[in-house]
């Protein structure tokens, strides 16, 4: 039985060889770049200009790294991220989870309602003035809160929530532990949280990404540099690196800070997207299942 | 059709919303900035002499800072001036990378301070925010309140033309240090190590340039055995590294707007006879013969400034603000800089870079600025010579001390600090309000060594071919720069490709006529007129 299985046709073998050969193609397409990420942040900038750097590091050099890591100013940039992060992504998770589990319920009163008056906002919002006068009038500007209050609750999170836990948490489920005397409260904390935890993990991993490349609201927002996230970070080193007229006599510092730039660019790439890198596996295995599961019972 | 009514519904709903939030929210901060601080006694605000206020005066200010400026509450020399004038100043300090973006938003939000200083505001933003209100009109109160501002536009009634607007207003103020150094951004290097090794001279016509290439290309001056040199690299149509200068050798400079001024008269570079005749030498000669670096029009600054620090000396010739940024100071050595070329008819000549003027949105004041007088006899100060050089470089003991003659000076860098990073720390810089003319260089304070050797190069190889005329900076109505952002940036993009295109692959004789045919088409002398329009208007107003 064992080896009848085994056995292969010539076109299974014919097959397995084209596949494994496209894949790895493929797989080569997507890890190079990554790959020269890697190397170029440690290689000289100037042979990575001239087109010598290709399979291994050339004129192999730690400066950017140095440069980096005495780098105040990316440093403070990585502990307000982390901290955005973290705190963007709890008061983001608790804020989708409690609206979309009443929703999923069949007994709330005016359900439909309050859906709808969700829904209006992922169609229409105020623009970007109204936005910022408001936050402006919360006393929110140039403060941590105009970067994790404002988006916490996003409806479409909202949406894929709730699908969850109406395909997963059967209305059975809270008659059976109603009549054993299980509060709501309980219920949710005790049933509902625990079966959810694939559901928690995405929006965890959707929370946190969305918060570590964002820019733009901490762009409007904030003043303060000392509250940068690193993104911000990053986009105002490379900016600052464009040649014009305007800068006259500065040109001369212009090249001393390009230089700079494209040394630490690459190692900044690495140090910026490792928190990703790392957190990824962990939470991947929720990832597939969490987003399916809707679509695969529903 | 049910749903149809629901959508309708929404929708109408929340675009009420929408419109009642804005203009409720306008009305109510209006109504507040009015009722307060409106506290100025006459009796407090000096009309002339220090203090300005006797008592204690508050303005809230926007203005961008360097990366490694502190506060500007923090800056010893604003710290100077308040005590001086008894102004207090509330700093908004926005990350210079980031000002555009949040100088709009409260513009547009209405959450306006007392003034924008080194406010950076253009031509549009002044006349149109001049016109709707959201900054007021300054010539009354340089009248009136601006003894330095006065001297300094009867010194030099060119800056007075300069910043006032086409309605007769003058709504920023200038922000100048005239050093003259920017006259001529192309400078022309040539690698003099080479041709002391080759038995070449240095040359002095085009031609002979030419030949220089041609041995670098061939006779392997760096003496790998490869054939590696690189004769002539460059920038296409990049401010400070084009070859644009070089046109010159045939009687007509080019420049990145292809647009010079002969005897008052703006003239288009890119459709004259001198033009062509370059561009058919430079494809013929140059290109043809692989002396031109072929990424030279395509490379960013990065990949040109790698080219000079390659591990063999590949770089024969080249364009840039300086030599020694390109190939690093060890090397600058065995490179000169090279005047003007002697073209085939005898022209030996050099552009006059176009601008170049003061710049016009150093400061505004505000519609919501209750203390308008008191603001100006503040930002009137910086307008004294002394001590805009210190608003533009440093403080007196920091970074200047006073000579027996009164001339500011350098004072020695602190150990381990390079002057562009230290003045950040200390001064806010070239965007400043304050002007230093021309006259004051030598006089209030001395250039930075870099810039005095900058002007004794200029002096040395290019300032006898200059151009004699250029196009100055001029202030257009919006309705002209509407027009002229239409026609010109498409125009120059065509002109720019062509020229590569021309440079490279030649043709220029069997092409010539439809080039011009479609510039005309493009709108071209539209623009021109609208050039000479402008230019007729400046010297009509310095001549008032």
């Amino acid at each position: 039985m064992n080896s009848l299985l085994k056995r292969k046709s010539r076109g299974d073998v014919w097959f397995d060889v084209t596949n494994y050969s496209l894949l790895t193609i493929v797989m080569l397409l997507v890890l190079f770049p990554l790959y020269f990420v890697l190397i170029a942040s440690f290689s000289d900038p100037n042979y990575i200009y001239s087109g010598e750097v290709w399979l291994f590091p050339k004129g192999f050099t730690l400066d950017g790294y140095e440069r980096i890591f005495n780098d105040t100013s990316i440093w403070i940039g990585y502990a307000n991220s982390i901290l955005y992060a973290t705190l963007g992504t709890l008061i983001g998770v608790a804020v989708t989870v409690f609206a979309a589990y009443p929703l999923a319920r069949r007994d709330l009163v005016g359900k439909s309602a309050i859906m709808w008056f969700l829904m209006v906002t992922m169609f229409f919002s105020g623009g970007l003035i109204p936005t910022y006068l408001l936050i402006k009038d919360l006393h929110m500007l140039n403060t941590i809160w105009a970067l994790v209050i404002p988006g916490a609750g996003g409806v479409f999170n909202v949406i894929i929530v709730r699908t969850f836990f109406q395909s997963t948490i059967p209305d059975e489920m809270w008659e059976a532990a109603s009549i054993d005397g299980c509060s709501n409260t309980r219920f949710f904390w005790s049933i509902v949280l625990p079966l959810s935890k694939s559901i928690l993990a995405v929006m965890v991993l959707y929370h946190v990404v969305g918060f570590w490349n964002g820019f733009f609201d901490a762009l409007i927002y904030l003043n303060d540099e000392s509250k940068y996230p690193l993104q911000l970070v990053l986009r105002n080193i490379l900016v600052q690196n464009q040649v014009n007229s305007g800068m006259m006599i500065d040109v001369e510092s212009y090249a001393a800070k390009m230089r700079v730039t494209e040394l630490i660019k690459y190692g900044v790439i690495i140090v910026s997207s490792l928190p990703l890198l790392i957190l990824y596996p962990f939470l991947q295995k929720y990832f597939v299942k969490g987003v399916m599961i809707g679509s695969i019972k529903g | 059709m049910k749903s149809w009514y629901k959508k309708a519904g929404i929708l109408a709903l929340a675009g009420a919303f929408v419109l009642s939030g804005c203009s409720g929210k306008g009305n109510s901060s209006e109504g507040s900035k009015n009722q307060a601080n409106s506290s100025v006694e006459d009796t407090n605000f000096n009309k002339t002499g220090l203090p300005i206020v006797n008592d204690t005066v508050t303005l809230t200010m926007v203005s961008p800072k360097a990366a490694l400026a502190p506060e500007y509450s923090e800056m010893e020399i604003f710290k100077r001036l308040e005590k001086e004038t008894n102004v207090k100043i509330n700093w908004e300090n926005i990350p210079d990378t980031d000002y555009t973006e949040k100088k709009n938003l409260l513009i547009a939000s209405g959450d306006l301070p007392d003034a924008f200083y080194a406010a950076g505001f253009t031509d549009y933003e002044l006349i149109n925010f001049g016109k709707d209100g959201t900054i007021i009109p300054l010539e009354d109160l340089i009248d009136q309140y601006a003894p330095n501002l006065k001297a300094l536009f009867e010194r030099r009634p060119d800056i007075k033309s300069t910043i006032t607007a086409p309605d007769g207003h003058i709504y920023g103020l200038p922000s100048w240090e005239d050093n003259n150094l920017g006259t001529n951004p192309f400078f022309h290097v040539i690698n003099k190590s080479w041709l002391d090794k080759l038995g070449l001279k240095m040359p002095q016509t085009l031609d002979e340039y030419t030949e220089a290439l041609v041995a670098f290309k061939t006779q392997d001056p760096n003496g790998n055995g490869k054939q590696d040199e690189i004769p002539l690299s460059f920038m296409h149509m990049q401010w400070c590294m084009d070859i644009a200068g070089i046109f010159g050798a045939f009687g007509l400079p080019d420049n990145l707007e292809h647009r010079v001024v002969r005897d008052g008269k703006v003239v288009f570079t890119a459709t004259q006879p001198e033009y062509k005749e370059a561009l058919k030498y430079f494809h013929e000669k140059w290109y043809k013969q692989g002396l031109i670096d072929p990424e030279s029009f395509t490379q960013d600054a990065a990949q040109y400034l790698a080219k000079g620090k390659s591990s063999d000396e590949t770089l024969g010739s080249y364009i840039w603000w300086e030599i020694e940024e390109v190939v690093g100071t060890e090397r600058s050595k065995d490179y000169t800089l090279l005047s003007p070329l002697k073209g085939p008819n005898g022209d030996q000549l050099i552009g006059r870079a176009n601008g170049g003027g003061p710049g016009r949105g150093a400061f505004v004041i505000t519609k919501a600025n209750k203390n308008p007088e008191i603001t100006m006899r503040w930002i009137d100060q910086q307008y004294e010579p002394y001590m805009a050089a210190q608003i533009h470089w440093g403080p007196l003991d920091v970074v200047f001390e006073k000579d027996e003659n009164g001339k500011l000076v350098n004072l020695p860098l602190p150990e381990g600090t390079s002057a562009g990073e230290f003045r950040q720390k200390v001064a806010p810089g070239s965007g400043g309000p304050g002007v230093i003319t021309f006259e004051d260089f030598g006089k209030v304070v001395d250039m930075e060594p870099r810039a005095q050797q900058r002007a004794k190069d200029l002096e040395q190889y290019y300032n006898p071919y200059m151009e004699k005329e250029n196009y100055p900076s001029i202030f257009f109505e919006p309705g002209e720069l509407d027009k002229i952002n239409k026609i010109e940036p498409e125009l120059i993009k065509y002109v720019n490709t062509q020229r590569g295109k021309f440079i490279v692959d030649g043709g220029v004789d069997e092409q010539w006529d439809s080039y011009v045919k479609t510039l005309e088409k493009m709108g071209l002398n539209e623009l021109m007129e609208l050039y000479q329009t402008g230019l007729d208007r400046y010297y009509a107003n310095l001549n008032k």
